[in-house]
């Protein structure tokens, strides 16, 4: 326990790791230009943030097809949102925060009635070995395989950074119940690194 | 100890080591393309005078998603609450074809708008095996009204996806 803790203020900052290769200029004037309407500045934007989008919502939906329509979903708010965006924090950082987001409801809304209703068990199946060394494939793997719940708190705050706090808030759920899901997914990835 | 202590080591390695960007497998921009050009020819419709008649065939896709969801939610009324009073099998029947005329109208009325994805049939496929199951497991208990609630469930979601990816939301507001 204690070294899970420790190992939180280890854990990247929760400024999301973009590389920009468009200009400071260039992202301003695509962004300007994108909120009075620009279609072609906005696909600027989309070619820019796809790949960051995208591996956000393929980490949280757990699924391809379903993070390629969640990706989309994140573009169509953002031309719907993009004007509310300021320059008090950088481009990237808001547009993470929204993508987040946009794919936690668009999990929400496509997460099958009848789980709901039959109550379908979360767990993942625990079957699955990996032998030797745990390469950065094995560990994602291990990552996708983690129940719902769990793997979209860890995703949230191990991967991309957030605080319990803004997790919570994300998720509509207590801090605590973050920390927890949390401490579920390093011990169940601890397990599974074990085997 | 020192095997956890390991262990931790090497997940916030494979944490930090992580490729953060992903390309999708398919190119996602002509479907936002469609989707927020679309959404700006409905806002340019939507700021249009007052009395301004709508295209006919809007007109016949709204009324054709109006009446599939009063009819089904009817079905579904008498389904859940005079359930008791009428022949299982009868009623399982009538809501299924009831609801297959609602599909067929609310696909034709949509067949010439283009969808904004490209799974949503095999979305319908994955519903209409959810119905052949759920049916089945009706003809083992026909008193289950949870079935039919899911039954009924599979029907209107089915109606929501066809609609979804012809008429999104994003185009009514």
């Amino acid at each position: 326990m204690t070294s899970t803790k420790t190992n939180i203020h280890k854990l990247p900052s929760t400024q999301p790791q973009q590389v920009e290769s468009l200009t400071d200029s260039e992202l301003n004037n695509a962004i300007e230009q994108a909120k009075k309407g620009n279609v072609d500045a906005f696909k600027v934007l989309y070619k820019q943030y796809l790949k960051m989008v995208y591996g956000l919502c393929f980490r949280l939906c757990a699924d391809k097809s379903q993070a390629e329509d969640a990706t989309q979903e994140v573009f169509i708010q953002l031309w719907q949102k993009i004007h509310n965006f300021d320059d008090r924090s950088k481009f990237s950082t808001w547009l993470h925060s929204v993508a987040s987001n946009v794919c936690i409801s668009y999990i929400r809304k496509q997460k099958s009635w009848w789980q709901n209703m039959f109550s379908m068990n979360d767990e993942t199946n625990h079957q699955q070995q990996y032998s030797g060394e745990i390469n950065a494939d094995a560990f994602e793997a291990m990552v996708l395989r983690l129940p719902e719940r769990t793997r979209i708190v860890f995703v949230l705050h191990a991967i991309e950074g957030y605080r319990h706090e803004q997790v919570a808030s994300m998720l509509s759920i207590a801090p605590n119940t973050s920390k927890v899901q949390f401490h579920r997914a390093r011990t169940l990835l601890e397990e599974w690194v074990n085997e | 100890m020192s095997k956890q202590h390991t262990t931790n080591q090497q997940i916030d390695q494979q944490i930090n080591s992580l490729a953060r960007d992903k390309s999708p497998d398919r190119d996602l921009w002509q479907g936002i393309e469609f989707a927020i050009v679309n959404q700006s020819a409905q806002q340019s419709i939507a700021k249009e005078p007052i009395g301004a008649k709508p295209k006919p065939h809007k007109v016949r896709q709204y009324l054709a998603i109006a009446a599939s969801i009063c009819i089904l939610g009817f079905i579904g009324v008498i389904a859940i609450y005079q359930y008791p009073s009428m022949r299982a099998q009868s009623l399982v029947a009538t809501l299924s074809a009831e609801h297959q005329k609602q599909k067929q109208a609310l696909l034709i009325s949509f067949k010439d708008a283009t969808a904004v994805t490209n799974n949503w049939q095999q979305q319908l496929d994955d519903l209409d095996e959810a119905e052949t199951a759920i049916k089945q497991a009706l003809k083992e208990a026909p008193n289950n009204q949870a079935l039919l609630k899911m039954l009924k469930q599979v029907y209107e979601q089915q109606l929501a996806i066809i609609e979804k990816v012809h008429a999104p939301a994003w185009q009514h507001i």
